[in-house]
């Protein structure tokens, strides 16, 4: 038999009809405005704390933005590092605007005016060489001392030095005063000689491919790529779902109050704060703490047991990490387990099944949904959390515990060398998120989330 | 197989719920264990197929003492009141669940699944989920996956609680059919008298842990053992009069209204006593006079349930073939059989 479901609005039939317009009334009883109406606080949240996160660390991701670079605009400056890297590109033109030039200009006769050379000297040098332009200093004092009056050589390097023109190091606001400079300085250079020349003198930062090149070039990014594959496997498997499902499932055929001592306990790490639970890690593991004096009787010598070595390092990242993770699955789980009616576990025990039977036929396959949410939920975690191996190695020894949040974090935010690569860590965070959006697609294809969340189709 | 339950007793920590239990269920019976809520009926089930451990005494199948096999082993089928299916696997997986976890071949576990099927009419749902099937389709594949490794004793938990009145009606035959048809000794626990009386060989009728009477559905009906037997069987119920017995009557109390009393059941002097009258044995004939004044009727189609009123403040009931020159406020002075009046004492019990 089918029920027709009565809309609010039949219900209010033959009842005196409250004075809402029909607008209003559409508005709050049409079941489709009223879901938007509901749903928007949560999509302005989404939009703002998911979306707008993601797409501007895809467009950093584009840029070559470092701390070098800043994050507003730039000017053109033919540095000394602009150059060298201009000379594999343009030798010559390299060459030439590494050299100063010497150019008879009205500022270098104004600033000359000031100073005790003979005002006819210097309408001479202004009648007869207003814009040349000399390669080099040799040739600029020839025809200085060419000029009337014959001027000691004192006063000709005094003129010389007030024409010497260089454009190393000088800052341009804009790209058609960096070329009117090369122009003025007399270099000849094609436009787009000229574009080069722009390119490799700007200081800000600009859009670029790079980032991936180098991301899929690099050893390291690989290196961290399968440290965080061996990371999240590892804690994911052995702590999040297999030790998690194993602590409920042991708790669930305790008595009570068992069980709740036993969950409670597995609790405490992760209601400790990070910090605190990360440092008694620490003295465990010091070549100073509790292992080492544990070991000490043994003739084992102390040593950091956190850090002396990779696999070691890796040992306690996994434990750290588990240890905490372990709890969320088990609570998950164990609420899981109880809400199978009591009922089942009676009839699969009459029905014959062992422990181990009721657990594999009974027991595991309706957790399925909880298993597909842990698995999911705990990925992307481990995938984008790095704090407890920040605390705890941060990366070390030698990188060998460096995950990819922890190295985006690294590289964007805080190292050692201090110059951050922002545009290069939102890249390595792109990929993170890609790789995030990818895995739960495919879990939810796995785990056939299309049927897990179906109507049935009761019949009466 | 023959159940026996040996000075069998049950308590939860310091609830003590069953305390020196005898009971014999004969092999091929379908016997009813009959009480209201909290009696012990569904834990004493619950003992004998294994989900309780027992406490105290054996209990026997045939002549095995199964008091400490653990349930798996004990070759027990159980119905549930929730049906207990598993949600995530077909009805034929649900069904063939107790053969698969033996380990049996996947032909065999086939062709019985179909054999069972086919015996309790649901071949054409094997393929679907239980969320798929209405309640008479899940008692009936719980009832497959009950019977289908052939167990020595069918236990029936309310099986028919959560299924509204006409399916109810249905599977009550359905299910005796089935017990009938395979010769199972059947154990059924229900609050609901007219299911034991109208499905059983017998039934054990209990209230606080105790059973108070083994009998037919008809011996108990006529011949309940106490007052709390007689008013538990019969529907509509019997009605009871209070009063002091001298001289073999009865004279009610507040009254002048004497009951002679039938040959059985007169007390040895003079006391208290309860008079038990069933509404079929209250009407225009018969042998014991009472007036009194109709103060409610109940049209039930065939029948008519009158209330009377006696002059005391007591009420009896008659149900009679319907009649429409009566109505409330109505003064009658009916009869009771007088052979068929009920005696209990001061402590319940049939006098």
């Amino acid at each position: 038999m089918t029920v027709t479901p009565t809309s609010p609005a039949d219900a209010g039939a033959g009842v005196v009809q409250p004075a809402l317009g029909s607008r209003t009334r559409r508005l709050l009883y049409g079941s489709r405005t009223l879901a938007w109406l509901l749903l928007l606080p949560g999509l302005v949240m989404v939009v703002l704390f998911f979306l707008a996160p993601v797409v501007l660390t895809a467009a950093f991701s584009f840029t070559n933005m470092s701390t070098a670079t800043g994050v507003s605009g730039g000017v053109y400056q033919v540095a000394p590092s602009s150059i060298s890297r201009l000379k594999t590109a343009l030798p010559d033109l390299a060459d030439e605007l590494s050299q100063p030039r010497y150019v008879i200009d009205q500022a270098g006769l104004d600033a000359l005016g000031q100073t005790s050379v003979p005002k006819p000297l210097l309408d001479e040098l202004a009648a007869k060489h207003m814009g040349e332009v000399f390669d080099n200093r040799r040739d600029a004092e020839r025809m200085i001392k060419t000029l009337g009056g014959r001027p000691s050589t004192a006063v000709v390097k005094q003129i010389s030095e007030a024409f010497n023109r260089s454009i190393v190091n000088a800052r341009f606001s804009s790209k058609t005063a960096l070329f009117e400079a090369i122009d003025g300085l007399g270099i000849k250079a094609t436009p787009e000689q000229k574009e080069t020349i722009a390119d490799n003198t700007w200081t800000g930062w600009v859009w670029t491919t790079g980032n991936f090149e180098r991301m899929f070039a690099s050893k390291d990014a690989l290196r961290t790529m399968l440290n965080t594959v061996f990371y999240v496997a590892m804690v994911l498997i052995i702590f999040n779902t297999a030790y998690a499902m194993f602590l409920a499932i042991a708790t669930h055929y305790m008595p009570d109050r068992t069980s709740g001592f036993f969950r409670s306990l597995w609790l405490l790490p992760r209601i400790t704060p990070p910090v605190i639970y990360v440092l008694m890690w620490k003295w465990v593991a010091w070549d100073n703490g509790f292992l080492s004096m544990l070991l000490a009787p043994f003739g084992v010598a102390p040593r950091n047991w956190l850090l002396d070595t990779g696999t070691n390092a890796w040992v306690f990242v996994i434990l750290i990490n588990g240890v905490v993770g372990a709890s969320m699955g088990m609570l998950v789980f164990a609420s899981a387990l109880k809400a199978i009616p009591q009922s089942q576990f009676w009839a699969s025990e009459v029905d014959g099944a062992s422990r181990w039977q009721q657990i594999v036929h009974i027991l595991l396959p309706q957790l399925r949904w909880p298993i597909l949410f842990i698995t999911c939920y705990q990925t992307l975690s481990l995938l984008a959390s790095y704090d407890y191996i920040l605390l705890a190695t941060n990366g070390g020894p030698g990188g060998s515990t460096e995950v990819w949040s922890l190295a985006a974090y690294h590289t964007a935010l805080f190292n050692y060398a201090g110059n951050l690569d922002y545009g290069y860590g939102a890249a390595m965070a792109l990929v993170l998120v890609i790789i995030g959006i990818t895995l739960a697609l495919l879990y939810l294809r796995v785990f056939n989330y299309r049927a897990l969340v179906s109507r049935p189709i009761i019949e009466h | 197989m023959r159940i026996l339950l040996d000075h069998f007793s049950k308590s939860f920590g310091a609830v003590k719920v069953i305390e020196d239990m005898n009971l014999e269920i004969r092999d091929g019976e379908m016997l009813a264990l009959l009480g209201p809520s909290g009696c012990g009926k569904s834990t004493t089930l619950f003992s004998i197929c294994g989900i309780h451990r027992v406490s105290g005494g054996r209990i026997l199948f045939g002549d095995n003492d199964v008091t400490n096999v653990p349930s798996q082993l004990r070759n027990v089928g159980v119905v549930f009141q929730s049906y207990a299916l598993y949600p995530h696997m077909t009805v034929r997986q649900n069904i063939a669940f107790p053969l698969q976890v033996k380990g049996l071949a996947a032909a065999d576990i086939k062709q019985q699944v179909s054999a069972i099927a086919a015996l309790v009419h649901i071949e054409e749902l094997l393929e679907r989920r239980p969320a798929q099937l209405s309640g008479g389709q899940q008692q009936r594949v719980a009832l497959a996956r009950a019977l289908i490794r052939k167990p020595d004793v069918l236990l029936l938990d309310e099986p028919l609680a959560n299924l509204d009145a006409k399916l109810r009606l249905e599977m009550r035959s359905e299910i005796r059919r089935l017990q009938l048809e395979t010769g199972i000794t059947a154990i059924l626990v229900t609050h609901d008298q007219v299911e034991a009386m109208s499905m059983c060989d017998r039934i054990a009728i209990m209230n606080a842990g105790e059973i108070i009477q083994i009998a037919t559905p008809s011996e108990m009906y006529h011949d309940p053992r106490t007052e709390f037997v007689a008013g538990f069987l019969g529907n509509p119920p019997i009605a009871f009069l209070k009063g002091t017995a001298q001289d073999g009557a009865v004279l009610l109390d507040k009254s002048d209204i004497r009951i002679p009393l039938p040959g059985r059941g007169r007390p040895a002097g003079a006391g208290r006593v309860t008079l038990g009258i069933r509404p079929e044995d209250f009407g225009p004939q018969g042998d014991v006079q009472i007036p009194g004044t109709i103060v409610f009727v109940e049209t039930q189609g065939r029948e008519n349930l009158y209330d009377v009123r006696l002059a005391d403040g007591g009420m009896l009931r008659s149900i009679q073939p319907v009649r429409g020159d009566l109505k409330v406020g109505d003064a009658v002075t009916w009869a009771a059989a007088g052979d068929k009046i009920m005696v209990f004492g001061e402590d319940g019990s049939r006098l």
